[in-house]
């Protein structure tokens, strides 16, 4: 169940009208985490098992955790418990399938078998989720949570229980506790929010999907020209496609009167790598900060740790998003990144010479490459797009001008956004417009389409 | 950074998004009031400036099979036509004859349909070709109960074609997901269609074009402009085009006749075939036929029902049989329903282009029996 489907649509409706009757009595939180579970089930019914689970290990750790003078034992417990969960549902085959390359090019007669597991929707979200409550709690930044109801709600809360954003215990779990006051402007605020991430999903990601879908496919098919193309339309793709989720995420939230955190910032306005990490999938980005950048050290020790700690940091990112060496090595490019525009940042001539569009349109560049790993069925794929974007000579690429139009029309709505003329964006002409022309765009133009988001498979 | 650097980062105030786009519930007002006058007005200007003036044995396109707001435009032109004169007598009003591609004439052009050759022997302009290809009758139900209102106290010659239920498959009836025609149409949620497997998504819009013209209309664009397809995978197909540029206010002239296809069965070597009758009591597309017949009488159109004519040539030994016996069913319920009708027998072998379509003579042949038996002769 997919929030831009009817499907969809008719469920939040149902709840909450309910949501709304009860949300000042004891059974609201029963009821958001009877709907929650109702809605993972949607995806498979079993999967609310393994959503209990990690859900009461975590909350048991956390209850022996606070009578315990042996907290670290615990913690352990549950980091364990939740790599363990991502270790078998999201590794066991990346692991079983390059230990028999291993064994195979050892000249090792013997293959281990392929374990054939799906991957649960959301599962690595919320297992960061509730892990990072086991550890603030052992850091002592949250009080324990009494209630196992609230705790699972925590984890399980359906605006954002298969995509994010990784919320903290200390944002959500004070707002879960308290009668939702939910007053006209949290309504209008989640319209709001919706509607920008629904135009996002569905009349921007899946139509550059279309065409990137095609290239992708078949590299070997298609020149430099649509391969540059197929490449700058993924960047903003994924973009559409996640940001549009995680804005329909925290509209619905905020219907219910919660406030979800913000998960992207106009990624690809950055002027470095590391503004581009504190404006995309920004609760990723501070989940790993706090809890493996500052544990290695940090900053702390010099340059050499710190290029370590962030390449460390990165690698284990890219592998967060996928068992495969293709989001490693993406990861490893970022991290490279890094390090660049982190020493082009310390120079003065790059801080005070080199206008800040080119700075922007340099992070651009840089992030849109990296994406070719992380869109790329395998390495291979990824080596020879990169490979005939430089030698594959030219040729139409029958990009459609309107997909382009709509991209450069949003890239200028966000430089507009964060410029000294942002107040023409703030006029109620404007916004109302903007609202009327994505409804009827979506209504007229959209693309039918039930495509997955793509953050569901991570 | 510290632990009180993280507390402090974690209890600044939650920013609403990164752009401009909150509106006040006034302001959603606002676009709630714009957007509900768009959806009502643009299909009603449509109408205004795009043409659409249908002649005399005019008929859809056959591209245009799917354009279910032009069918409903098309339905309210002919009743507006028969209004035209009101001081008339009902022998004066035109009749509507509404059925599959056997009444669109799926191998004959414009002038060698069924209605063409009535028209010629009732010598005016009376009958309207209201024939859909590919039209089933489940499907044709649901034409009619959602885009037919304008359809009312009016003569209509319904045509029922036995092929629809020649097999469990044409039937509907198989477990097995197909494409099937018209599936907009067809019933969304019950009865339970068992090959008819599309996600509840696409059920609930095939539901909401029914009850909001603009929907449907959207749906006429795409069929009349863009080549049936969604704007985003038109511009891959044409991807330096302008898509406005494609809106010609004017629907495609063709309609979709193939001269080559103008050929009897036997010269396109179709062999005998053996079919597996469904039986009618349990058949899904005679019910829904039943239902037609039934709204369009509730309407107070008065229902005339032409069944086949079947090519009983093309049928394999006991095959025969089961047909005719399926033929006396229909026929007693039509006569208990006081339904009039036409049953004729099976024309000449070499009028026929496969086991139900007619080819031009047979039209012309179908047209007299036809007519005789309806009017007696007399126009």
């Amino acid at each position: 169940m997919l929030f831009h489907t009817w499907p969809f649509v008719l469920f939040f409706l149902i709840v909450y009208l309910i949501y709304l009757v009860l949300k000042d009595t004891r059974f609201r939180l029963f009821w958001l985490l009877a709907v929650s579970y109702f809605f993972y089930a949607c995806f498979h019914p079993l999967y609310p098992i393994l959503i209990a689970y990690a859900s009461l290990v975590d909350y048991t750790v956390v209850v022996r955790m606070a009578k315990s003078s042996r907290r670290k034992a615990w913690l352990f417990v549950s980091i364990f418990n939740n790599l363990a969960l991502l270790g078998f549902f999201k590794y066991s085959g990346f692991v079983t399938d390059n230990l028999n390359v291993l064994l195979s090019s050892l000249g090792i007669p013997y293959a281990v078998a392929a374990p054939g597991i799906i991957l649960p929707v959301g599962l690595s979200f919320y297992t960061f989720q509730s892990m990072s409550y086991a550890i603030d709690f052992y850091r002592g930044n949250i009080e324990r949570e009494k209630s196992f109801i609230a705790y699972a709600s925590f984890v399980s809360l359906f605006p954002r229980l298969v995509a994010g954003p990784i919320e903290r215990a200390k944002n959500l779990l004070p707002q879960l506790h308290k009668a939702s006051k939910i007053s006209t402007q949290d309504v209008t605020d989640g319209l709001s929010l919706f509607i920008v991430g629904l135009f996002k999903k569905v009349a921007l990601a899946d139509y550059m999907a279309l065409y990137v879908g095609k290239v992708y496919a078949a590299p070997e098919q298609f020149k430099s020209p649509a391969l540059l193309l197929a490449t700058f339309l993924f960047s903003w793709q994924i973009y559409f496609d996640f940001s549009g989720y995680t804005d329909m995420a925290r509209g619905l939230a905020r219907m219910m009167g919660i406030r979800l955190m913000l998960n992207f910032n106009n990624p690809y306005l950055a002027t470095g790598l590391g503004d581009f990490w504190r404006r995309w999938h920004i609760s990723l980005s501070s989940w790993f900060k706090d809890y493996v950048y500052i544990p290695l050290g940090g900053n702390r020790y010099g340059k050499f740790k710190t290029y370590r700690n962030i390449f460390l940091t990165m690698v284990i990112s890219g592998l967060w998003h996928g068992a495969a060496w293709t989001f490693v090595i993406w990861g490893a490019v970022h991290a490279l990144g890094r390090f660049l525009t982190r020493e082009l940042e310390g120079t003065s001539f790059y801080k005070e010479k080199v206008p800040r569009l080119v700075k922007q349109l340099f992070v651009f560049a840089f992030v849109t490459f990296a994406w070719i790993f992380f869109r790329a069925e395998n390495i291979s794929d990824a080596w020879l797009i990169i490979a005939r974007i430089f030698d594959s000579g030219l040729a139409n690429p029958y990009c459609p001008l309107l997909a382009l139009t709509l991209i450069l029309t949003v890239w200028l709505y966000q430089f507009i956004y964060e410029s000294t003329i942002r107040w023409v964006l703030e006029t109620r002409a404007v916004r109302i417009g903007v609202v009327v022309a994505m409804i009827m765009y979506l209504a007229v133009f959209a693309k039918s389409s039930e495509m997955p988001f793509i953050y569901l498979q991570f | 950074m510290n632990r009180s650097d993280r507390r402090e980062t974690m209890e600044v105030e939650i920013p609403f998004g990164s752009n401009c786009v909150r509106l006040s519930g006034y302001e959603w007002f606002i676009v709630a009031v714009v957007v509900s006058a768009l959806f009502y007005f643009v299909p009603k200007l449509w109408k205004q400036v795009e043409k659409f003036s249908p002649v005399s044995d005019y008929r859809l396109s056959y591209k245009l099979s799917d354009d279910y707001w032009l069918f409903s435009r098309y339905c309210r032109w002919a009743c507006s036509r028969l209004g035209e004169a009101p001081s008339r007598s009902r022998t004066d009003e035109k009749t509507l004859f509404i059925g599959d591609s056997v009444i669109w004439g799926h191998y004959v052009s414009q002038d060698n349909t069924l209605s063409y050759y009535l028209n010629e022997v009732a010598g005016r302009d009376k009958f309207v070709n209201m024939g859909v290809d590919g039209i089933h009758p489940v499907a044709l139900a649901g034409l009619l109960r959602y885009y037919c209102r304008d359809i009312s106290g009016r003569d209509i010659i319904l045509h029922f074609n036995p092929l629809w239920m020649s097999s469990k498959k044409h039937d509907l009836q198989i477990e097995k997901e197909f494409n099937f025609n018209h599936p907009n149409l067809v019933p969304q949620f019950i009865p339970n269609i068992p090959c008819y497997k599309v996600s509840y998504s696409k059920r609930i819009s095939a539901v909401m074009q029914r009850y909001m013209s603009f929907f449907s209309w959207v749906s006429h664009l795409r069929i009349s402009f863009f080549e049936n397809m969604d704007l985003p995978t038109w511009t891959l197909e044409h991807p330096y085009e302008n898509p406005l540029k494609s809106i010609m206010l004017a629907l495609p002239a063709s309609d979709g006749y193939n001269l080559s296809e103008n050929v009897s069965w036997h010269e396109k070597v179709i062999g005998k075939q053996d079919l597996q009758w469904v039986k009618l009591e349990s058949s899904l597309q005679w019910r829904f036929f039943q239902h037609s017949v039934e709204l369009l009488r509730k309407r107070g159109n008065k229902v005339f029902v032409l069944v086949g004519p079947f090519n009983e040539h093309i049928l394999q030994g006991k095959n025969i049989d089961t047909y005719r016996q399926m033929k006396r069913q229909i026929e007693t319920w039509l006569q208990q329903n006081n339904v009039p009708y036409y049953m004729p027998v099976a024309l000449p072998s070499r009028m026929y282009r496969d086991a139900s379509h007619p080819l031009s003579e047979g039209y012309a042949e179908l047209a007299r029996q036809l007519f005789k038996s309806a009017y007696g002769g007399s126009n």
